[in-house]
């Protein structure tokens, strides 16, 4: 991929992102970035709102259209592929801890989790300790097919020894590269790279 | 099957055409071009000459425009015959409209208003169960366009989107300025219900709604019991109410 190309998929995958955070998942220094997203507004390539960045549909087919090529070799890749489908039996175990730590049983009923039961918490968050020991050999295997990706294995470590020091917003917040945020990321960037479409 | 390199591959220093459309046609088609080329075993001077009248198809130059509008892009038009003739490939005559027709699911339970002015349209599996139920405006969100629209211009107060999106991968950047969602695919555990959560938003998921259009005045029942993974393994029908309360002006 090209800068501007590894640019707007970083864009793509973000959704909608100030220009450093598309810069760091792109690997490119923030000035060139802002040139290109500058360039792809400028063009009706993107558009931005409140400081932040979106493709638009057409400049996200052409992009999707260029996939097939750019990643024929990481496609045809067995370890790879294997990786990719390492990783999608374990998504369904996120999303379960997701839920878990997002909800509580309250008298046979799922409210929201308000934090207070300490235990209920610890033992979420050392489910995720548990499937991240799972997901690090697929991660390594990743990063061998393309390097670029061990971007979202250091993001994930991060997100997740913060998590068990206790700041627990780094389980599953929006706002920031949460666990769940960056492997959301990246089950997105995997679908791109593997032409698959996201079920649900 | 290795990716074929064409002779365009070498024009390293062209630029990128100045039309998105333009750029999105001339890709795709390179894809599909390219596909033809490696299933044929020619050589490219063959392919050219003797194949690429045969193995390159209208069909596949009508999966071009299919991208291309799937993507929710409509073209411009010159003359009003165009949108005459295929009024769902170009832009409306009579600027940005949505088509308005909401979705409709046989198996939507519904009824007439009852004693409050509620006239149920439909039913879904709550997230996570809620304090209150929540009202708000209905608006139909499935296209990139409208999302875009929305991001620039600010989601309006009190709005209910309803949406098929179960991935969020068409509503994440603008989920958190909604009042409610409910969603006709997926199930609680879905990304979506992932975010609605996580924003405190109640939502809906595998929604059978119908008979709401845009603009209606409708009523989630977000205090009823969240569904839960073992209602989805045994098979339990567990739900959550919509209600139209009051119609849009029509």
């Amino acid at each position: 991929m090209n800068r501007r190309d590894r640019v707007l998929h970083a864009a793509a995958i973000k959704r909608h992102a100030p220009p450093a955070a598309i810069a760091a998942l792109a690997g490119v220094p923030l000035a060139e970035a802002q040139a290109e997203l500058d360039a792809a507004v400028a063009t009706g390539r993107a558009i931005e709102a409140r400081g932040a960045y979106a493709l638009t549909p057409l400049a996200g087919v052409a992009l999707q259209a260029r996939y097939a090529h750019q990643f024929a070799d990481l496609r045809d890749d067995a370890g790879f592929r294997g990786a990719y489908d390492g990783f999608e039996r374990i998504n369904t175990t996120l999303k379960q801890i997701v839920t878990d730590w997002q909800t509580l049983d309250v008298g046979g009923k799922k409210v929201a989790n308000d934090h207070s039961d300490k235990a209920h918490d610890e033992g979420v968050i050392d489910r995720l300790g548990g499937l991240h020991e799972q997901a690090e050999p697929i991660l390594a295997k990743l990063a061998q097919g393309l390097p670029r990706l061990k971007y979202y294995g250091d993001k994930l470590l991060s997100a997740l020894e913060s998590a068990e020091d206790g700041d627990h917003d780094w389980v599953s917040d929006i706002r920031r590269d949460s666990y769940h945020t960056v492997w959301f990321e990246l089950h997105e960037e995997l679908l791109r790279i593997m032409g698959r479409e996201r079920e649900e | 099957m290795p990716s074929p390199k064409l002779p365009i591959d070498s024009a390293r220093h062209a630029k990128p055409p100045v039309s998105p459309l333009v750029e999105a046609t001339v890709d795709l088609v390179r894809e599909a071009v390219r596909q033809r080329f490696a299933e044929s075993g020619m050589t490219w001077d063959e392919f050219v000459f003797a194949g690429s009248d045969r193995l390159v198809t209208t069909e596949d130059m009508r999966a071009v425009e299919a991208r291309i509008l799937a993507s929710g892009h409509r073209f411009d038009w010159s003359a009003g015959i165009s949108v005459a003739e295929r009024p769902e490939v170009y832009k409306s005559a009579g600027g940005v409209a949505d088509d308005g027709a909401g979705f409709a699911h046989p198996d939507a339970p519904t009824g007439e208003a009852d004693a409050q002015g509620r006239a149920l349209r439909g039913a879904g599996d709550n997230v996570v169960r809620h304090k209150q139920d929540v009202s708000g405006t209905a608006l139909y969100i499935r296209s990139n366009d409208r999302v875009l629209d929305l991001l620039s211009n600010g989601v309006p107060p009190g709005t209910i989107a309803i949406i098929d999106d179960s991935g969020g991968t068409l509503t994440a950047p603008i989920i958190d300025q909604f009042t409610g969602v409910i969603c006709a695919g997926g199930t609680v555990r879905s990304h979506l219900g992932i975010l609605t959560r996580e924003y405190n938003i109640p939502c809906l998921m595998n929604a059978k709604v119908t008979g709401i259009r845009e603009g209606d005045r409708v009523l989630i029942e977000a205090t009823a019991d969240a569904k839960t993974t073992e209602d989805y393994q045994q098979g339990v029908e567990r739900t959550a109410k919509v209600w139209v309360l009051a119609e849009a002006a029509a």
